[in-house]
């Protein structure tokens, strides 16, 4: 017989005797916790075969809140401008434990920004834009975005030779835009060249601006999956009410997701401690730029499109065409839930599908593309 | 082909040999520890008089005979080929030793895995009880290849006084138990066992994600939490036994360690510290994932995170082999051979005397090269003295730790590892260069090309 949820866990805190009950009932006479836990336990999240796609919203916001503790260590030592490098070498050889912090906050903004695709992607194929979603998919892609330059302004940070020539070659992208492209590039650099004055720059948006943006939006997007819950996917949605089978957010889900968070601290320290973050010689900017130079993985992709289009459309056609593709991959991608809009399967749904595999093929195809080519 | 160097890129040999063994360990140790959790759970399903049970370890016997007789049957073939290529001395010092105690390990390894089939092909076709003291049958003899395999794999960490007192004699056979049970053999057994019977936990968990938690929530809820059980007990005795085993490791091993936990502030800690840091917290997390996923949510315990719980056992195993090989450094047997094949008492004789004419292996190369051009010495230093334990491109790499060295500096590392003086910083885990000095300059010549390609910087005066 088909099981539709699990008994609700009684509210046995208030009941339990003890001091730990004791001080339990003191802080939730000022705080209301027993409302909270009756509303989570209220709350439930549905279970099937693809519910393994379901922690990788909480992975990525782990993964966000270790970038926040990290990034406020090493905001203690780090020094912009013309001092940057030499503060990350203290802090990267001379502060104890400096090296593992900075690891950290390195390996988890590059899992950060896995995770968000990943849970990018199960959105996308679990359908989970369509209404009444919209503005959850949005505001995800939003965050991406925004993830994406919190990686690109971090990376010139430590000013190293790695760093500085793969931030020229990364403005670049914004560079080839048509018309305004070089006017971008100039503001965001500070001038016609990467220097300490882009330091500043990245520096400011990164620690500043950048959170004062991406917090709030983050709330947003947080609010939107609690106030929609967990879309299901097709499959799930066809079948009947009583076939359907979910779980209480708490403790049942919130448990799995804690496994889930221990498995990805677990992955962030062990490359932490295997493969520590390391730092090059201090740039250079009238040596020349070291053999294979390319931007980090997340832009390879864009990079790599770039560079193709450059290759087959010489001058400025080919930046033209080029970004003019992404942009309008990135539209289409973007419009997705205006366009698959219905809940049962049809034309539209199979096309969105399609439209997905052909994007994420793209994605990795052009990334290794960019990789072999180095 | 480069044999008798086997010469991997990107990888190297040993990382063949690490590919291979990771999965074997595993494998292995489950198909020991499964032994026990078979016998052990048809004995209470038979007393309880549980059909259920009795169906789900069916199955489980199933993919525990296919795993093991056939997975873990050919990646220890695999095994022997690769260390047989990547380090042929030591194999064949190995073999030389202990050939009785493989000759024992195959009686028992044969019986093993006959037993295994027997026991799946005869549910319900013959008496219960008779199906379990095949199944304890099963038991016994796949702890006893544990316990001899453990002799030879602990001998080469810590061979003991006795064995190394008669080594290069041509007497090292009458050394054999002193040998095997060397000082290292006790608490690596008890490591081991305790190892096996967490994995045979973590195995039978896949097979009770498979059980439909709706349709039969009291037979999964009870497969899935009696199996979480058998991780406890390496869990509370780990610690002590790890203690134990470091105990009896040598104080020069042991300092690999010590060395690495005092300057882990600094980052720059040794490779053995760092793998045997995540090893214990994988470790760490295996208990503690498997207690939010399977123990608090039997009945949703479902085969993605099997495969989770898996992923982080093989993290686990790998990361302690990882350790456990490092320790060693610089020997592939202990106070006897250096990781790349020279016996401590050879460096004297291959310092005078050449390290090329004297190696049968280098020579033999020679030989075969010295057709149509020279061979390039140089290059077969590398392959004889580095090749075990470093790539030019990938696996710890020459392009990366010699990175902006010219070949006078290149050739001031040469001359240190070659002095192998007491306060060397490079004694604690690397081999000393050994050959005469045109053969070192040789090698320097070939790592200068390799390192700085298409700078080449001119050769002293």
């Amino acid at each position: 017989m088909a099981v539709s949820s699990y008994p609700e866990p009684e509210a046995k805190t208030a009941a339990k005797k003890g001091a730990g009950a004791a001080l339990f009932r003191w802080v939730d006479e000022r705080l209301g916790i027993e409302e909270i836990l009756a509303f989570a336990r209220h709350k439930t999240v549905p279970e099937h075969a693809h519910s393994f796609w379901y922690y990788w919203g909480g992975v990525s916001l782990f993964f966000f809140l270790v970038q926040v503790f990290s990034g406020v260590l090493l905001l203690v030592y780090y020094r912009p401008g013309v001092e940057a490098y030499e503060s990350v070498r203290q802090i990267t050889y001379d502060i104890r434990f400096g090296w593992l912090i900075r690891s950290t906050h390195s390996w988890a903004a590059n899992l950060m920004v896995f995770a968000i695709f990943v849970h990018m992607f199960s959105v996308f194929f679990m359908k989970a834009y369509r209404r009444p979603r919209e503005f959850g998919w949005w505001s995800g892609l939003a965050l991406l975005g925004l993830t994406m330059v919190f990686g690109f302004s971090g990376y010139l940070l430590p000013m190293d030779d790695l760093a500085f020539f793969a931030t020229k070659i990364g403005l670049e992208i914004p560079a080839s835009m048509p018309v305004v492209g070089t006017l971008i590039a100039d503001i965001v650099r500070g001038g016609p060249d990467v220097s300490e004055v882009t330091i500043q720059r990245f520096f400011a948006l990164h620690v500043v601006v950048l959170p004062l943006v991406y917090v709030p939006l983050l709330f947003f997007h947080m609010w939107l999956v609690q106030r929609h819950g967990n879309a299901m996917p097709p499959a799930e949605e066809a079948k009947p009410e009583a076939e359907r089978r979910t779980i209480p957010f708490f403790p049942d889900f919130f448990s799995r997701d804690m496994g889930m968070w221990l498995i990805a601290l677990n992955v962030l320290a062990g490359l932490a401690a295997l493969y520590p973050w390391q730092l090059g010689p201090q740039a250079d900017p009238i040596a020349p730029a070291p053999l294979g130079i390319h931007p980090e993985w997340y832009f390879m992709s864009t990079f790599q499109i770039l560079k193709a289009f450059g290759r087959w459309f010489p001058g400025e056609a080919g930046e033209v065409l080029g970004i003019g593709l992404f942009t309008l991959v990135l539209l289409l991608w973007a419009i997705i839930p205006l366009y698959d809009t219905r809940t049962h399967a049809g034309r539209r749904a199979r096309a969105a599908t399609w439209f997905g595999y052909f994007v994420l093929a793209g994605l990795i195809g052009t990334t290794i593309w960019g990789y072999w080519e180095i | 082909m480069n044999y008798p160097f086997w010469d991997v890129p990107i990888i190297g040999s040993g990382g063949v040999i690490a590919i291979i063994a990771i999965f074997h360990v595993m494998i292995s140790h489950f198909a020991i520890g499964g032994g026990f959790y078979l016998p052990m759970a048809e004995a209470k399903a038979l007393r309880e008089g549980r059909e259920d049970w009795m169906r789900t370890l069916r199955r489980h016997s199933h993919f525990f005979l296919i795993l093991t007789g056939v997975f873990g049957a050919v990646s220890g073939v695999g095994i022997w080929f690769s260390i047989g290529l990547a380090n042929p001395e030591a194999t064949s010092t190995l073999i030389h030793n202990f050939v009785f105690g493989w000759a024992i390990e195959w009686v028992f390894f044969i019986v093993e895995l006959t037993a295994a089939a027997v026991y799946y092909y005869t549910w319900g076709r013959i008496p219960d009880r008779l199906h379990l003291k095949i199944g304890w049958v099963y038991a016994f003899t796949a702890w006893m290849s544990l316990v001899i395999i453990n002799g030879i794999l602990t001998f080469m960490l810590t061979p003991g006084a006795e064995w190394l007192g008669v080594a290069g004699t041509g007497q090292e056979s009458g050394a054999f138990w002193a040998a095997f049970f060397n000082p290292t053999y006790w608490p690596s057994l008890v490591l081991r066992t305790l190892v096996c019977i967490s994995l045979a936990g973590i195995f039978a968990l896949v097979t009770a994600a498979r059980i439909d938690g709706f349709a039969e929530p009291k037979l999964k809820t009870e497969i899935v939490r009696w199996s979480t059980k058998w991780l406890v007990p390496s869990f509370v005795l780990m610690p002590v036994c790890f203690l134990w085993y470091l105990w009896t490791v040598p104080e020069s091993q042991r300092q690999l360690l010590n060395l690495g936990i005092a300057t882990i502030g600094q980052g720059t800690f040794t490779q053995v510290t760092r793998s045997a840091l995540v090893s214990v917290m994988t470790s760490a997390t295996i208990l503690a994932v498997v207690y939010f996923t399977a123990w608090r949510n039997a009945r949703d315990f479902n085969m993605g995170w099997a495969a989770a719980v898996l992923l982080l056992a093989l993290g686990a195993t790998a990361t302690t082999e990882q350790s456990r090989e490092m320790l060693r450094k610089p020997y592939v047997i202990g106070e006897h051979m250096y990781s790349n094949g020279v016996r401590r008492s050879e460096v004297e004789h291959f310092n005078r005397e050449g390290y090329l004419s004297g190696s049968p292996w280098a020579a033999a190369h020679a030989s075969e090269s010295a057709g149509d051009a020279a061979p390039d010495r140089g290059a077969l230093m590398f392959r004889g003295q580095c090749l075990a334990c470093h790539t030019t491109d990938g696996y710890r790499p020459m392009k990366r730790l010699l990175q902006g060295r010219d070949r006078a500096s290149i050739m001031n590392l040469l001359g240190t590892l070659h002095e192998y003086g007491e306060n060397s910083p490079y004694r604690a885990f690397m081999p000393p260069l050994v050959g005469k000095p045109d053969e070192i300059e040789a090698l320097a010549d070939y790592l200068d090309r390799v390192v700085n390609a298409g700078a080449h910087t001119a050769k002293a005066e």
